[in-house]
């Protein structure tokens, strides 16, 4: 039998979700369920003067209505600023001030309309550096400041740094809002049995930190929670934190006494999720002559919006891109996230990376042309290699950096250190097939490279950063496994069925995994920071080689034959010398079919080798392993409209080990699709904290016919500590594809921008700009 | 508001319905009938989660009410699976690749069905064209247009 | 959405006595795909939606009167995109519904829905202008046909009157080669950012007719009449094709919003337009 281990194997969940079998959250229906709606603010900063929801009360279905008299009196949320409803003051567009459970979606709404709420409109902030301001209106008064947080790691010293360089770069960084646009909505289901113990069917993330904070926020021991997770239609970071939305279906399910689902509209969900953090950044590097990068200098301003949620603490990973990824000797991250009257912000896939990654990849190759170098070879000069201790404390394991760089380098034609950057050398051949008649000598071509860093090997950023794993075998040989990781499309589910195979010598199908109920599974901190299939593949790898050493002590008593000389075949027991075999199920039963029986149930909890970072100096090893990857874009740009159309673009990712090919190749392509979306046209705008483009119409995600020619290699450097040698790939995908698609433009036509999405517009002007400046 | 009655036949099977005349088709399908194949992902004709096939065209379900369907044949994820097969282009996308969280799935499915029966051969561009009014957010879409382009390539030519 | 009174008619006479019995509180749904929007969006709240699909002769495209094309006004953008009449005859109509939206809502939106819903994006507007089609209303007071290019009054607002409803668009054959660009973001779903419809007549490299209009650049489609006139008299030579389209982008009266800036649209009417007739000289 071939190992399971590498085999480009089908999701287990995909044929039902190809026949429409598939249970969603927006498909739960519960006995007498009731439909929730919440009411948002009319203002982005407000004093509410009072809530009048007599008249919604009288409407003939109406259930229950709460407002912030109904709040229980903790604080939620990662800032433990939030509350359920606004009493006082609403400090968002997005504040629920009163919340509705009626009989029909239609009379939930009908209700919001008839709840009559004064407002004291209050001076709103919209940008974080006015925000910091002295004398600056404070959006939480208690705290005094609007600045919620404030980083300052260094290592080296910049002045030496500085005296150090030949050339240096520096420039002024831009970028967005972005949505998840998950093709799902948040929906949860809110539903408490008659000892008020609650179960909450949710599409969350982390249901044991979601567990915690929802109980904590209800006024509920923990144990009364119970999170049961549906299906999940995407998620990509919206489901890593408790939002107000969850308490008001748990709220409201009390007060009604039936259960209540509150699901958005996608109008909500642009809304109301949160949203990647626009940043402010400026970087200055430099690098001497013979292409040494120096030192690295960074600032970044975050606009986190009116509350706190784990938006906030991406500057530790933006940290990361700006102090590792390269060998840079002296560094200083700064960076202040900062309260506003904007929409809040939260994680979103790359956590923070997609940003850094943008202003330090671009700035290498800004570095790159001012030393004449080739921006492969100056990447492969500085890049991080196996084996090493970054200044942070990153200790580095499996990097397969360099050869990433070298696959892609070789797939656009690049032969390292002989090539030189030449702006608007290339041209298009032919015509393309478009809107916009484009001929030929309208469209100039270029390509551009960047790299990426990322944890694949978990990231320690609670106390815990473990899962654990059961795996049962039952009298017939079939195999649970009972995880506590969380299947939110990525393919875990089957990764993780692939290392349970592979211990256990059975087929795929005979695998069943189970991962869905908190009162079912053991403890998981979440799927985020691309660590399921290192963390949750670990605990699953121990799980299942302890059930297996349980198949073997009973097989020993039956044959006769020491423990240790059995395998795991074909579903079946079998001695390593091969003149004896017992079918597992037959096992399974003699071990438990008799007095004094047991059952095969192993276990497995895995927690790895790392640390917090200091909380002052920021240093320590954050995650086990670090995934690399390079990727290049070739595009093609109007330069009488300024579209930009990325013909091909190439990402290798080192993964360690691809357990799943497939998977992996899909985790890649996807981020790549959000990476473009980045790039070229994914912007959610914000004015005067009021979303402009709450729709898939002007939320603009790439479709099937704008999408490139996508190319992935897979590079493997067989982890030490991953399960068969596996790194995590979730994240890495999208995050380079910003900068080499930047770095292209440039090679085009001599542009380089600073800001995303590079729009048509953007790079029009842009391009304007310079040829009056050439021309000067 | 007067009720509307409601004929509609979905996957073979012919429904009489009394309904609010403001219901949508997308809605009707997945309250009434528990075809919750059928996705409402954004119910402003953006997305494509929802398509069906309505007397064998493809539409987007949260933009028609279902009253203006009085009498039509629709088609959805749920009857497109004949005899306990899976359906060679839900095939496809489970062996390729093609399905990662699966909200797109079913309304991917629906296009790709309407795309090849006008067109059994489509070129990848064509293939693109025709799935652009269904969103994916997880695949990159790579894998799904590489699964529509090999069952055509299992159409006899 | 709030509640209203259904109706599906099945002749025209009782579908205006429905919208006459309503004095303007109904709303007619065709394809839906505007109407609904504005429906769940509550921007909308009509006493009675009148379904006007079961109506004969508001359906399909056929060849007519001096090889007029009809395209009734529930023809589908996809049926226009598709018809081998349409892709034969009248390309530049096919690639412009071609542009629009999905699949999913070409098969249900409807020519009659574009142009009613009269939006100064729509994307059909420009290009049925330039070919000088006409449309054909129907009312409480009987028949008038009306050239389209006066069809438009504002933004969301046609020339129909209370009852009225349009039936057909009169498209004649063209005088000349024809064309329709559109600046967009991405390559299908969007709306337009610009749009141009072009159509030209030459006679021995002589520009005897031009049609320039232009969508998106003013509350209504703007048929650029000093661009047509800089066009007609002479040959259709570079500097003639550059200085109509620097005029066509005076003429615009664009806006800023969150796709485009008024410096933007009017850069890509000037490319466009040249874009544009520098094909129409080729073809």
């Amino acid at each position: 039998m071939s190992s399971a281990i590498g085999q480009r194997q089908p999701k287990l969940d995909a044929p039902d979700k190809a026949t429409g079998r598939t249970v969603y959250g927006h498909d739960v229906r519960l006995p007498g369920m009731l439909h929730g709606q919440s009411l948002y603010s009319r203002y982005p900063h407000a004093r509410i003067l009072n809530v009048d929801i007599s008249r919604a009360l009288k409407l003939p279905g109406v259930k229950a209505i709460i407002t912030a008299a109904d709040n229980p009196p903790t604080k939620f949320g990662y800032g433990k600023d939030n509350t359920p409803l606004k009493g006082d003051v609403v400090r968002s567009l997005r504040d629920e001030v009163a919340a509705v459970a009626a009989i029909d979606p239609d009379i939930a709404a009908e209700a919001l309309e008839l709840i009559e709420v004064e407002y004291e409109p209050l001076e709103a902030l919209f940008d974080a550096a006015a925000a910091l301001k002295d004398g600056a209106p404070l959006i939480h008064a208690e705290r005094g400041t609007n600045r919620f947080s404030h980083f300052n790691y260094t290592h080296g010293d910049l002045e030496q740094g500085e005296r150090d360089s030949d050339v240096i770069a520096e420039a002024d960084y831009e970028l967005p809002y972005v949505a998840h646009a998950a093709l799902e909505t948040s929906v949860v289901i809110a539903s408490f049995d008659h000892r008020g113990h609650l179960t909450l069917y949710s599409t969350t993330q982390i249901p044991f930190l979601l567990q915690r904070d929802l109980s904590e926020a209800l006024g509920l021991e923990g144990s009364d929670v119970r999170i049961i997770q549906t299906a999940i239609g995407g998620a990509f970071g919206r489901g890593l934190d408790i939002y107000p939305f969850e308490p008001i279906a748990a709220l409201l399910a009390r007060k009604a006494g039936q259960p209540v689902r509150l699901s958005f509209s996608r109008h909500e969900e642009f809304l109301a999720a949160p949203v990647r953090q626009p940043v402010k950044a400026h970087i200055r590097a430099g690098a001497t002559r013979d292409g040494q990068i120096t030192f690295r200098d960074v600032y970044a301003l975050l606009d986190i919006g009116a509350y706190v949620s784990w938006g906030s603490v991406t500057p530790l990973v933006m940290m990361e891109t700006t102090a590792s990824l390269y060998r840079v000797p002296h560094v200083r991250f700064t960076a202040d996230c900062v309260y506003t009257n904007n929409p809040i912000t939260g994680a979103v896939r790359g956590y923070g990376n997609p940003q850094s990654t943008f202003w330090v990849e671009t700035t290498m190759d800004r570095l790159a042309e001012a030393l004449q170098l080739d921006p492969i070879d100056f990447r492969l000069r500085n890049a991080n290699r196996p084996n090493e201790e970054t200044p942070q404390g990153l200790k580095i394991t499996s990097c397969g950096l360099k050869e990433c760089l070298e696959a892609v380098a070789a797939r656009a034609d690049v032969e390292v250190g002989s090539w030189k950057m030449e702006v608007g050398k290339r041209v298009a051949s032919k015509s393309p097939v478009s809107n916009l008649q484009s001929p030929t000598s309208n469209l100039k071509r270029g390509i551009g490279f960047a790299s990426t860093l990322n944890v694949g090997g978990g990231a320690r950023i609670y106390r815990s950063d473990g899962c654990g794993a059961t795996v049962k075998i039952d009298d017939f040989g079939h195999v649970s496994l009972i995880t506590g990781s969380t299947e939110i499309g990525q393919g875990s589910e089957t990764v993780l069925a692939q290392i349970v195979a592979e211990v256990l010598g059975v087929k795929i199908e005979d695998i069943n995994v189970l991962n869905s109920d908190t009162d079912v599974k053991p403890w998981d901190v979440g799927v985020h920071a691309s660590r399921t299939t290192f963390i949750a593949g670990n605990a699953a790898q121990l799980a299942a080689l302890d059930a297996r050493q349980q198949v073997f002590e009973t097989a020993s008593q039956m044959l006769g034959v020491a423990p240790d000389q059995f395998a795991m075949r074909g579903g079946d027991v079998v001695t390593l010398s091969g003149d004896k075999s017992i079918e597992l199920g037959k096992v399974a039963r003699a071990r438990h079919f008799r007095a004094g029986g047991q059952i095969i149930s192993g276990e497995g909890f895995y927690d790895p080798p790392t640390q917090l970072v200091d909380k002052d100096s920021y240093k320590g090893n954050i995650s086990a392993a670090y995934g690399f990857g390079a990727q290049m874009a070739e595009v093609e740009v109007d330069t009488e409209t300024g579209h930009v159309r990325v013909l091909r673009l190439v990402c290798a990712n080192d993964v360690g080990r691809a357990i799943n090919p497939m998977a992996v190749e899909g985790q890649m392509e996807g981020g790549a699709q959000m990476g473009l979306g980045y790039a070229l046209t994914e912007e959610l705008i914000v004015k005067e904290g009021r979303v402009l483009n709450p729709d898939f119409h002007d939320y603009r995600l790439f479709t099937s016919a704008d999408m490139p020619k996508l190319e992935t290699i897979i590079v493997e450097t067989d982890d030490p500590q991953g399960p068969f040698g596996a790194k995590g790939v979730g994240e890495m995908g999208g995050t380079p594809t910003a900068a080499a698609i930047a770095n292209a433009i440039y090679d085009a036509i001599g542009v380089r921008l600073t800001t995303v999405p590079m729009t048509p517009e953007r790079v029009l002007r842009a391009l304007i700009e310079k040829e009056d400046c050439d021309t000067c | 508001m007067a009720k509307f009655h409601l004929t509609l036949t979905v996957n073979d099977e012919t429904h009489e319905l009394l309904i609010d005349p403001r219901r949508t088709l997308l809605n009707v399908l997945r309250n009434d009938l528990n075809l919750r194949g059928v996705h409402r992902g954004c119910d402003s004709g953006e997305c494509g989660a929802c398509t069906v096939l309505v007397n064998g065209s493809p539409i987007s379900s949260c933009m028609r009410l279902a009253a203006d369907c009085d009498g039509a044949d629709v088609l959805t994820v749920e009857g497109v699976a004949a005899n306990g097969e899976l359906h060679p282009v839900q095939r496809a996308l489970v062996d390729h690749g093609g399905i990662q969280c699966g909200f797109c799935t079913p309304g991917m499915i629906m296009a790709s069905i309407a795309l090849l029966k006008e067109n059994p051969r489509p070129t990848e561009d064509e293939v693109r064209f025709s799935l652009a009014g269904n969103l994916c957010r997880c695949t990159g879409y790579k894998k799904i247009v590489e699964a529509v382009l090999s069952v055509a390539e299992a159409v006899k030519p | 959405m709030k509640p209203f009174d259904y109706f599906a008619p099945q002749t025209l006479s009782n579908a205006i006595e429905l919208l006459t019995r309503y004095n303007g509180e109904a709303r007619v749904v065709a394809g839906g795909t505007d109407l609904l929007l504005k429906l769940k969006a509550g921007t909308l709240a009509p006493q009675a939606v009148i379904n006007i699909k079961r109506i004969p002769e508001l359906q399909g495209l056929s060849e007519g009167f001096n090889s007029h094309l009809t395209l009734g006004a529930l023809t589908t953008l996809e049926e226009i995109r598709r018809s081998p009449i349409v892709r034969e005859q009248y390309p530049a109509l096919a690639h412009a519904a071609s542009t629009m939206a999905s699949m999913q809502i070409r098969n249900l939106a409807t020519v009659g829905g574009n142009l009613c819903n009269a939006a100064p994006s729509a994307d059909l507007a420009p290009i049925l202008i330039a070919f000088g089609s006409i449309a054909h209303v129907t009312g409480p007071n009987g028949d008038r046909m009306l050239p389209l290019e006066i069809f438009f009054v504002g933004p969301g607002v046609s020339d129909l009157k209370r009852g009225e409803l349009l039936v057909s668009i009169e498209v004649p054959r063209p005088i000349g080669p024809a064309t329709y660009l559109k600046c967009s973001p991405r390559r299908c779903m969007d709306i337009a950012v610009v749009g141009v419809g072009l159509v030209i007549h030459l006679d021995n490299n002589l520009c005897t007719d031009a049609r320039v209009i232009l969508g998106a650049v003013a509350p209504t489609p703007l048929r650029a009449r000093r661009a047509e006139a800089e066009l007609i008299g002479g040959p259709l030579n570079p500097d003639r094709i550059d200085r109509a389209a620097k005029i066509a982008a005076e003429e615009s009266k664009p806006i800023d919003d969150m796709r485009g800036t008024a410096w933007y649209r009017r850069q890509m009417i000037e490319v466009l337009t040249r874009r544009g007739l520098q094909h129409l000289i080729v073809m």
